[in-house]
């Protein structure tokens, strides 16, 4: 969108100075060492310590985090995956690509899965629990632990928007056997292209993964699995490593920002925020929120040049590519009262005083017209 | 003289201006993923093979897998292929559920089409050639074959991007070509990268489709698929060196001509390049006798070697988990303990290429 006045995407801003950056990458093309090179290792080393975990494997993307996380632990065919009914599709692909079926549980008002409803679909073939950290909320990790001891099976985070948010003071991608994370250009720490990185504590997952990040091989000419080809290219750990040490700062400037919007929008009665809860640290991937008439503010702001979005409009478990599950609509009551009513508004950490207060100021316009 | 085995270091100097001239040109644009530089470069690209279609994805590998799905192979089929390359040929098959069903090869090192139908099952979905060493297989039985037996062909031509075989370029002869765009390949990215090529309007926009999570538009998603993009990024640098393909290609078979007339090959095999051949050498392989002491010799004198591949695919650990009978090719066992790949990077001097002959040819004499 030309001319937009908040725009949604802030990468031209983020990346208007960068020749520290190209210095970086300057050095990975004259060493010739683009696949696991060395700045991977230093950016593993960084991420894992970030985090708070002992291990981190990049891979190419948070799909691939996923896909192998779950490959690491053994899912194969036939067996159940829980997850959230309202996620991105990448979770439920990584879970159909290993031929695994994902059983859905409703979602509470944080956009993060009841962990109450859990235990009603444990069966013989659940084989992990895969909570997703929608929007930047975490999950009840607390309960959700409680119940992966209860019954021995793994949990696997999708922390892919969580990069440093937390539940009761202990970081997402920290609770579960791995933690998966994205450095999709979109995410709070990004780099150049698609990548992801997966946490753990685990010595015998982490070697593991890194086995099937890389085909299977233990050498350059001896494989043990069958392996996928998912690492993070040199170059772009080199960009990861020059931008990761502003992640604490833009994640704190994203929660300001949404704290301001906050005490805006509660003077609105057509919007309701999620309730802020103290031990959920909310990290603000998206600022999402309910609002009434919500498809005439999104197209009111859109007029205004603000770009709202929708995440997502339509409810995964109704999609076609999920047919074989026959969900009817329903099934998941607050998942569909979300989709009919959530909005995203630009919340990221290269927005001015002027451009936040230009949105507030726009949407209550939009209700007292 | 020290020789080593691939030089990615001088082309990163030679190029790393452009290069960085190319990155900063996608910064500005700030579309990192599926932009405008990837539709340019995929259609260089089919204009280059005449493919009707091309589609960058994130590896050689996941072209293997994304063909083989969109074919229909899956759980139970059977995929007929050799035994004597890169895992991922075969890792693609397993992935999906279906069994890679290995041949011999010939003395070229590529299948063996005589041997195809005899390994023929009402399971058998498709023929996976694989054209090693950057030479095309012998295309027009394999075709033939597929067709009598309305089998799939996905061409694994990773290692043979602008090579030919009767004039038509590697890739396009079966249903799908899967090229990869690997650091060590001859058109080569910086960092992981591959394509597939077809003509088949069907499989591209499925593909197209599957690397990019199956969704139809952001909202809407119709199959489940993967996470399989070429950066923007990098191919900005592609639409660079594509210029320089040609000359990629002219030298190597230039330094393979040299090597094929300086070599004693009354000691040492070379597979010859037929008139139906044009090759682009991504490796060129002789086979010898006591390989492990020449290996040495060649290292005393600082010229350094490769093996591809030492162990075939089928006398993995990985392998043998998954198929407990054995698996008799003797001429791939054979060649896998003669094959020996020589220097041929596009950066060798003939200087260089002369001192390696003269060194193999002494240890032999």
């Amino acid at each position: 969108m030309k001319n937009s006045k908040v725009r949604y995407s802030y990468l031209p801003q983020q990346f208007k100075k960068i020749d520290h950056i190209l210095k970086r990458v300057k050095k990975v093309i004259q060493s010739g060492d683009f696949t696991l090179g060395k700045e991977l290792g230093i950016f593993e080393k960084k991420f894992a310590n970030l985090i708070g975990t002992k291990y981190a494997v990049g891979v190419n993307s948070g799909t691939d985090a996923i896909k192998l996380s779950l490959a690491a632990i053994g899912i194969k065919k036939g067996d159940e995956v829980i997850t959230a009914a309202n996620t991105f599709v990448a979770t439920v692909g990584g879970i159909c690509e290993l031929g695994a079926k994902p059983v859905f549980v409703d979602v509470l008002e944080n956009y993060c899965m009841d962990a109450d409803l859990i235990e009603a679909k444990i069966t013989k073939k659940t084989k992990a629990i895969l909570p997703v950290h929608f929007t930047g909320y975490t999950p009840n990790m607390s309960k959700i632990m409680s119940l992966s001891k209860k019954y021995k099976i793994p949990v696997i985070e999708d922390a892919c928007q969580g990069i440093l948010s937390s539940f009761n003071k202990k970081n997402s991608g920290t609770w579960g056997i791995t933690g998966c994370f994205s450095l999709h250009p979109l995410k709070n720490l990004n780099v150049w292209s698609d990548g992801g990185v997966i946490t753990t504590n685990n010595k015998k997952i982490y070697n593991r993964l890194r086995l099937l990040r890389n085909h299977g091989l233990i050498n350059r000419d001896e494989f043990i699995i069958t392996g996928y080809n998912s690492r993070l290219d040199t170059i772009q750990a080199a960009v990861g490593n020059c931008l990761i040490k502003d992640v604490k700062k833009l994640t704190n400037q994203r929660i300001l920002n949404a704290k301001f919007y906050d005490k805006e929008f509660k003077k609105v009665k057509e919007l309701k925020i999620p309730k802020r809860e103290k031990n959920n640290r909310n990290v603000f991937h998206l600022y999402v929120i309910f609002a009434k008439k919500r498809n005439q503010l999104l197209k009111y702001c859109l007029e205004k040049g603000i770009e709202c979005k929708i995440h997502y409009p339509k409810e995964l478990y109704l999609q076609k590519g999920l047919k074989f599950l026959n969900h009817k609509r329903g099934d998941f009551p607050v998942t569909d009262w979300q989709c009919k009513n959530i909005i995203s508004f630009p919340v990221d950490q290269y927005l001015s005083k002027k451009q936040l207060s230009y949105v507030t100021k726009t949407v209550i316009n939009f209700y007292n017209k | 003289m020290q020789i080593p085995f691939v030089n990615l270091k001088k082309q990163s100097e030679l190029e790393k201006n452009i290069i960085i001239k190319s990155v900063k040109k996608v910064l500005k644009k700030s579309s990192f993923i599926l932009g405008d530089d990837n539709r340019i470069l995929e259609k260089k690209i089919e204009k280059y093979t005449k493919a009707k279609y091309c589609a960058l994805l994130n590896s050689g590998t996941d072209a293997l897998t994304l063909a083989l799905h969109v074919v229909g192979v899956k759980k139970g089929d059977e995929v007929i292929t050799c035994s004597n390359s890169f895992i991922a040929s075969a890792a693609a098959i397993v992935h999906l559920g279906a069994k890679p069903i290995f041949i011999d090869v010939k003395d070229d090192q590529n299948m063996d089409p005589k041997l195809i139908e005899k390994k023929i099952t009402k399971k058998t979905k498709a023929i996976m050639p694989v054209h090693l060493t950057g030479r095309v297989c012998d295309m027009t039985p394999i075709i033939r074959i597929a067709k009598k037996y309305n089998l799939k062909i996905v061409e694994d031509a990773a290692q043979s991007f602008g090579s030919k075989y009767k004039e038509k370029f590697s890739g396009t002869f079966g249903d799908i070509g899967c090229i990869s765009l690997h650091p060590l390949k001859n058109f080569n990215g910086v960092g992981d990268g591959g394509l597939i090529l077809t003509n088949s309007k069907k499989y591209y926009e499925r593909i197209v489709s599957l690397r990019n999570h199956g969704i139809k538009d952001r909202n809407f998603v119709d199959e489940f698929g993967y996470v399989s993009r070429y950066d923007s990024l990098k191919a900005a640098i592609l639409i660079n060196r594509f210029r320089s393909l040609k000359k990629i290609i002219n030298n190597r078979r230039k330094n393979a001509k040299l090597y094929q007339k300086l070599l004693n090959t009354k000691k040492i095999f070379i597979p010859v390049e037929t008139k139906n051949e044009f090759n682009t050498y991504h490796t060129f392989v002789i086979q010898v006798e006591n390989r492990e002491k020449l290996i040495d010799y060649l290292k005393r004198k600082k010229i350094s070697t490769a093996i591809h591949y030492p162990i075939p695919i089928h006398m993995q650990k990985a392998y043998k988990r998954i198929n407990n009978f054995k698996v008799y090719l003797p001429k791939t066992m054979a060649q896998s303990k003669r094959i020996l790949s020589l220097p041929i990077n596009d950066y060798l001097s003939k200087r260089e290429i002369i001192y390696i002959s003269k060194n193999i040819n002494k240890f032999y004499n």
